[in-house]
């Protein structure tokens, strides 16, 4: 298995960063990682543009995301993403600390792949994170690049 | 409404009447007419539905009276229109019927001086319509009065006249002009024409008196009617409007009430708004710096794992337990927080199915473990299924972590029916127990009885139960000794057979 495509992870808080990508290290998948710190930049990176202009072209493997974040929150990136033709194949991982139903609900109606709750024991944060980047990263077939040029979208 | 309503009226209404001054108008007129006050005051110590139906009642009691009295008029009126109508045609068909008279006596008289039939064609007129004219004046009479007297009088007038003309007649053709010319000029019937008219000029002068006298009763009655009305109206507008200012000081009552409910509903909801944001926030942000204290221990236990002597590692390790207990103490809150603000979906709970599942749910905890079962067949409830599930989820999971130091635990549960509306239900079982001097402090929030190394747990679990049971308008109780087990309660209204 080799790992193509990058894994993008949305995290405002740079400490819950800094754990994740210890988690990633494990299995070395950390150089794959791409870390946004808020809403705006994951849509930037999404659309190439401001930052990621001249970025590489295509869809990361998957997009952990992140509820609570400053500028343009979780819920609001996952309803742009699901909106969006050509973006809309990308797996969308909400990996947050809210437990709340509502938050559930209202991920899965927008189009969430998946829901994990971050646990607050490091260990079984470790563990969550580090399956969620073999899967998503390396397990999983993410949807051919073709699959968002057939769709018409203009690059 | 008690006795001491007045008091407390005249309490309240000086407040009142510098805000409304209809009020202090209206209180003036009741004071003014004084002797009304009695039955006033009668009225107010009534409930206010008493008022309203009594004042209601009145209302329609003068309805009522009104139109009995205008049906009345309306009947007289009718009646007097229709006999009018009745003299009008008697006093024609009286005229009607003297003409044919005359006209037969003069048609007679010529036949008489010519002896040509035919002038008698008035005579045979009378004679053929004479029945029907009087037919019709006496359908118009009543039947007992002096004008049918009369019309009785003028037939036999008519048949006098008739009889005397057909002698008359008779004479002329046997014996020819000579012999009736004295009648030809007198005319035969002469003395009955006059009576005839005599009696014409009577009957119509009554019957012309008795139409101007009802022209005079029928204007009394209408004129007497519009007062009736008029006062009839005035009367109820002033009850309505009694009524309305002795209901008056309950209607703003009862408003004033109504906004205040609304106001406080708004309120409680603005509060339930606020405590459900103040939980997701914790939920999102205090658990963050948690998972960074154990995740950034955990780093540095495995970073400087060389370096480190035993003491430093257990130092890091109660560091990362504290911090994971932590998390799990605010979980347990925040369940508890949702369990009294979660909307209930009411059903009817097979008490031995949800207990079936329970168990199969703590199924791990029940390895190597020997454990006697008692389950009685229990009864169904009503309530929301996932709530008493937590409920027995707690009671047993409870039972079975407290008979964990006995080498043969026995758990009981069963019911007992308590009147017709609930059942009791109770989880017993022979483990550790506790003294009944702290059972009060069983069903609190992170209360425990038993030191954290004994047995662990947050101390949330009774609480959730007495919450649940409360919600479910039922009661939570223990009863317990050291040493000797413990038995919990909970009552939980039942499901009728027949609902």
């Amino acid at each position: 298995m080799t790992v193509s495509k990058p894994i993008l992870l949305a995290e405002d808080n740079p400490r819950d960063a800094e754990l994740a990508l210890a988690a990633m290290e494990e299995h070395h998948l950390a150089d794959k990682v791409i870390l946004c710190h808020d809403g705006a930049e994951v849509l930037d990176y999404l659309y190439c543009r401001g930052h990621f202009k001249t970025r590489l072209q295509g869809n990361p493997a998957v997009v952990l995301l992140d509820l609570k974040m400053p500028k343009v929150d979780g819920l609001e990136v996952l309803r742009t993403i699901k909106g969006d033709a050509a973006l809309k194949p990308i797996p969308v991982v909400m990996l947050t600390s809210s437990r709340e139903e509502r938050d559930l609900v209202e991920s899965y109606a927008l189009g969430a792949n998946a829901y994990v709750v971050k646990p607050v024991e490091f260990h079984q944060f470790l563990k969550a994170v580090k399956e969620l980047g073999v899967f998503w990263g390396m397990i999983n077939e993410p949807p051919p690049e073709g699959a968002s040029r057939a769709t018409g979208r203009s690059t | 409404m008690g006795m001491d309503e007045p008091n407390s009226h005249q309490a309240v209404d000086p407040d009142g009447e510098s805000s409304h001054p209809a009020s202090r108008w209206g209180e003036r007129i009741l004071a003014r007419v004084s002797c009304l006050a009695p039955l006033v005051h009668t009225f107010q110590n009534r409930s206010i539905e008493h008022r309203v139906l009594a004042g209601f009642g009145l209302v329609f009691a003068g309805i009522l009276v009104i139109s009995a009295i205008s049906y009345r008029n309306m009947t007289v009126l009718i009646r007097n229109g229709h006999q009018d109508q009745r003299s009008h045609e008697f006093i024609q068909f009286l005229a009607a019927t003297g003409e044919v008279m005359d006209d037969a006596e003069s048609g007679h008289r010529r036949f008489l001086v010519t002896g040509d039939d035919g002038y008698l064609a008035s005579y045979n007129t009378l004679r053929a319509r004479a029945p029907e004219y009087l037919g019709y004046l006496r359908d118009l009479t009543d039947a007992i009065s002096t004008q049918r007297a009369r019309v009785n009088q003028l037939e036999e007038l008519i048949a006098q006249q008739l009889q005397k003309e057909r002698a008359s007649i008779e004479l002329r053709n046997e014996t020819g002009f000579e012999s009736v010319r004295a009648m030809a000029l007198a005319g035969v019937a002469k003395t009955e024409l006059d009576s005839a008219r005599h009696l014409q000029v009577q009957m119509e002068q009554d019957e012309t008196r008795a139409l101007a006298q009802r022209v005079v009763e029928s204007t009394t009655t209408t004129r007497s009617s519009i007062i009736l009305l008029t006062i009839g109206a005035l009367l109820l507008f002033v009850l309505l409007a009694a009524v309305y200012y002795l209901i008056r000081h309950d209607i703003t009552e009862r408003r004033r009430v109504a906004d205040e409910l609304q106001r406080r509903g708004e309120l409680l909801e603005a509060a339930n708004k606020e405590l459900e944001a103040f939980s997701y926030s914790v939920s999102h942000d205090l658990r963050a710096p948690l998972r960074h204290i154990d995740g950034y221990a955990s780093l540095l236990a495995k970073a400087a794992t060389v370096s480190l002597d035993d003491k430093a590692k257990r130092y890091l390790q109660t560091i990362s337990e504290s911090a994971t207990r932590m998390g799990q103490l605010i979980d347990d809150l925040l369940v508890f927080s949702r369990m009294g603000r979660q909307e209930m979906l009411r059903g009817t709970v097979n008490l031995n199915q949800l207990i079936a599942s329970v168990l199969h749910d703590l199924r791990h905890d029940l390895q190597d473990r020997a454990i006697s079962w008692t389950i009685a067949q229990l009864p169904e409830v009503t309530g929301d299924a996932a709530m008493l599930r937590q409920v027995f989820a707690n009671l047993v999971g409870n039972a079975i972590k407290f008979t964990g130091s006995r080498p043969q635990a026995t758990i009981e549960i069963g019911s007992r029916q308590s009147g017709q509306e609930e059942a009791v239900l109770f989880v017993r079982d022979n483990g550790v127990g506790f003294d009944m001097r702290y059972a009060n402090k069983l069903f609190g929030v992170f209360q425990r009885l038993h030191r954290a190394d004994e047995f662990d747990g947050t101390g949330i679990g009774l609480a959730n139960v007495r919450r649940i049971i409360h919600r479910h308008g039922g009661k939570t109780w223990a009863e317990g000794a050291l040493g000797e087990g413990a038995t919990f309660y909970v009552s939980l209204p039942i499901t009728r057979p027949s609902a």
